[in-house]
């Protein structure tokens, strides 16, 4: 990958709070002008290594570039050019929501007054209240319209959605696509996996301080399973579905798991029998991010990007 | 009654939770009236030195201001009610409004009432164990006062009457919170309305008594009734029942618009602000953020300035006769002339030393705004760390100085025009003088901030040392080398021809070590992890 085609590249980055190890060696790319999903859970990681890219941790081992800065060094420079939103948003108590985003804009040099109103108007947002008397869903809105008004080339975004309502989820969806659309790139950390899966265009995915997968959808599934239900006209001998080692059986009802690449020779096979019906579902991302999790620590495969 | 199941369960889990918060009103209103019985033997001996502080209290309007008219200095009892009697009452009021706007207003605000209201309980029960913890902090501030001060060799009968106006004006206090927690939409302004009314009733009280308005005036203001009490002198018990009266009428207006008021929301409608910002810069931000406090601080520079000039002004009475004050206050002097001017040294050491707070509150608050995630957004800007803290510690450093001046300045003036010898010039010049010091201390909370976070109470260490040290240094009989952990201790004496090279010296020694300080919290806080 060249300088210019990656956003983010962190490799080996380890992190300790105490006693408690927070990064295990997290490798991580992010490719210019994408949308990069990544997913765990709480307490993975997702929020130490964001804070790492941002320099405000300095990491213990391992070596990250973000747009080809160092981001305990480049401080400066690097955050005129990225914007970032936290996970749980606390705004000054006795300013308004007005004044937090005009404060942030004018620290990141200026943000556009006009998308700045459009934004406040399609999150219907009011800026006249004080910090104390946002809900948790208004705070967030705060710091997304703060981050999307200022143009910055990346968008660091820390589970950005959460205490958003659905109207609200889908409004952030279409303005994250405007500004990828504008050029920006996107680290969307999150654990609402519909919206990765309608977001992001390589995912990658933390377990325990480690990145576990990482790729695009469909790399991903390539190198999934996908779930196949059938009901037969007669039941198959076992002997007949060797090929599925986790089949199970109830009269002529049968599930299984299947390689992606061999669908087709296993509804052959299963046609000898008689289908009366058939449902074959790809990996979605929420059986991927399962297998993940509860895949054994050596079993962790991770596909090339 | 359906209305108030529950409260006792809430009022108990309120004490459980928040019961330890009374703890330091209850100790000042304790410290009070029960040091003054302790030590007044001591430090005013004999009835010579008795009338000296009776007269130097009497010509200091500032004084009555605040502790109301003089009352009979002969005995240590009477010296305690008139030290403690107005100032008591205020912070019990304060102890009550804070308890009772934490477990009522203050709950509905973080949602905590809400997981109440919809168990098993009553319409009025969480404001009625709002009443009842407030009750409590009240009863216990008069109770442990009266005690430990009965303890201490007070008279009981003063003691304990002295006890019930602390408690009866907390309860009014009480009251006038949860009429507060109905009117305002959150726990901000509830708490903002009900001290503004103690404040005003306390300054009200203060005017009348100083400008020596007419007897009948004293019952405008309930604060006014305690003092009717008068305990040690008439020890009438009975106008405690008026405030007790107005208590109840208070509280029975307060359960009225409760029962009427929507959950969350108040009487009165909070403000919309603007909805665009003007702020800039990490130096505008902090400058607004703490904009009430920073006004508060500047009135308490000129209260202090007032006093304490009327204080300078009176020093002959005061210090006519060897007492122990005269140890603290000018330890070391030979001559009337010595005396004045290491008075004037001690006493903007002390001023200098207040007003130190505001620079090390300051300072804190950037530990406040780091757990609180709002640091990482702001350095998530293009801010870096060295501007971000350098900016609080230059309005930290211009706060406590220029309020350290505007004080002095009016203490010099009202020192100046009472003809002890005090200077207006010579005495600002030595305020000025105490400058570098008070930077040393802010400087500790710097290194504190920036370097140690995990420690971020030792802030106040280099206050503590110095305050502790000013005060009790020359009575304890303590080594030179400890003495000389103040940087207060250091601040040179300007004689008549100002400040000699010496004293420059010592004046560029202290502010080496300030800026040495500063350094460390600066280079500490760029090299560490934020939000940790």
């Amino acid at each position: 990958m060249g300088g210019n085609e990656t956003a983010i590249s962190a490799a080996g980055l380890s992190k300790s709070f105490g006693s408690f190890t927070a990064l295990h060696g997290v490798d991580l790319e992010v490719h210019t002008g994408e949308v990069h999903g990544f997913l765990g859970p709480n307490g993975a990681g997702k929020s130490t290594t964001l804070r790492v890219l941002l320099g405000l941790l300095r990491a213990d081992g391992g070596t990250v570039r973000v747009l080809g800065a160092d981001p305990w060094h480049d401080v400066v420079s690097l955050h005129r050019r990225l914007a970032y939103v936290p996970g749980d948003v606390s705004l000054w108590p006795s300013m308004t929501g007005g004044e937090a985003i005009d404060l942030l804009g004018r620290l990141r040099g200026g943000l556009d007054t006009a998308r700045r109103a459009e934004l406040i108007e399609r999150f219907e947002l009011d800026p006249r209240k004080r910090g104390r008397q946002y809900s948790k869903g208004n705070r967030q809105k705060v710091a997304i319209v703060a981050a999307l008004a200022s143009h910055a080339e990346l968008l660091l975004l820390d589970e950005p959605t959460s205490g958003l309502d659905p109207l609200m989820e889908n409004v952030f969806q279409e303005e994250l696509r405007r500004a990828t659309a504008d050029g920006a790139t996107v680290l969307l950390s999150s654990h609402i996996l519909s919206e990765v899966q309608s977001l992001a265009d390589r995912v990658s995915i933390i377990r325990a301080g480690r990145v576990v997968r990482s790729g695009s959808l469909e790399e991903l599934r390539g190198a999934a399973r996908s779930t196949l239900h059938a009901v037969l006209a007669s039941p198959p001998p076992r002997s007949a579905l060797t090929a599925l080692p986790d089949a199970s059986l109830e009269g002529t009802r049968l599930s299984a798991t299947v390689d992606s690449a061999g669908v087709g020779d296993v509804v052959a096979s299963l046609n000898a029998y008689g289908l009366l019906e058939l449902s074959v579902e790809p990996p979605s991302l929420e059986s991927l991010f399962l297998s993940a999790y509860t895949e054994d620590e050596g079993g962790s495969a991770e596909a090339a990007s | 009654m359906n209305a108030l199941v529950g409260t006792r369960t809430l009022w108990l889990a309120s004490l459980r939770h928040d019961g330890r918060r009374f703890l330091p009103w209850v100790f000042l209103a304790t410290l009070l009236p029960a040091s003054s019985v302790l030590a007044y033997p001591a430090a005013f001996p004999d009835a010579a030195s008795r009338q000296g502080l009776e007269l130097a209290v009497k010509s200091n309007p500032a004084l009555s201001l605040i502790f109301g008219p003089a009352t009979d200095f002969g005995t240590a009892d009477g010296f305690a009610v008139w030290r403690s009697l107005t100032v008591g009452g205020l912070l019990a009021g304060l102890g009550a409004i804070f308890a009772v706007v934490r477990c009522t207003r203050a709950q509905e605000d973080s949602g905590q009432a809400e997981l109440l209201a919809s168990g098993v309980v009553g319409r009025l029960a969480r404001v009625c164990a709002g009443v009842a913890v407030g009750a409590a902090c009240s009863l216990l501030v008069g109770l442990v006062a009266a005690v430990v001060t009965t303890a201490a060799g007070g008279n009981p009968a003063t003691s304990f009457l002295l006890g019930a106006t602390f408690t009866a004006t907390g309860l009014l206090f009480t009251a006038v919170a949860v009429l507060a927690a109905q009117l305002g939409a959150d726990a901000h302004t509830c708490t903002a309305l009900a001290v503004g009314t103690l404040g005003a009733l306390f300054l009200l009280r203060g005017a009348l008594s100083t400008l020596e308005a007419p007897a009948w005036t004293v019952w405008l203001d309930p604060l006014g009734w305690v003092g009717e009490t008068h305990p040690g002198d008439q020890n009438n018990p009975w106008p405690l029942l008026a405030v007790l009266a107005l208590a109840l009428a208070v509280l029975a207006v307060a359960l009225v618009l409760q029962s009427r008021r929507d959950f969350g929301q108040g009487v009165l409608d909070p403000r919309p602000g603007p909805a665009t910002g003007s702020i800039a810069g990490p130096f505008g931000l902090a400058a607004r953020l703490s904009r009430t406090q920073l006004i508060t601080w500047a009135i308490v520079a000129l209260v202090l300035g007032v006093v304490l000039g009327y204080l300078a002004g009176s020093i002959r009475d005061l210090l006519g006769q060897d007492s122990m004050i005269q140890k603290i206050l000018a330890a070391g002097a030979t001559s009337q002339a010595t005396l004045v001017s290491a008075f004037l040294v001690t006493i903007l050491s002390i001023l200098g030393l207040v007003l130190s707070i505001p620079g090390i509150w300051l300072l804190q608050r950037v530990r406040a705004e780091e757990t609180s995630g709002r640091l990482e957004t702001l350095l998530a800007t293009p801010l870096s760390r060295l501007r971000y803290l350098g900016s609080q510690v230059a309005l930290a450093l211009l706060v406590s100085s220029v309020f350290l001046i505007l004080g002095a300045a009016l203490l010099a003036w009202l020192a100046a025009s009472a003809d002890v010898g005090a200077d207006y010039w010579r005495t600002l010049g030595q305020a000025a003088a105490a400058l570098p010091a008070l930077w040393v201390v802010i400087g500790v909370a710097v290194a504190v901030v920036g370097a140690l976070p995990r420690v971020t109470p030792l802030a106040w260490l280099g206050l503590l040392i110095s305050f502790v040290l000013t005060l009790f240094g020359s009575t304890l009989n303590l080594p030179t080398w400890v003495l000389k952990l103040n940087p207060f201790e250091h601040v040179p004496t300007l004689g008549i021809q100002g400040l000699d090279g010496a004293g420059f010296g010592t004046l560029a020694g202290l502010t080496a070590v300030a800026a040495l300080l500063v350094v460390l919290g600066l280079l500490g806080f760029r090299r560490r992890d934020i939000g940790s």
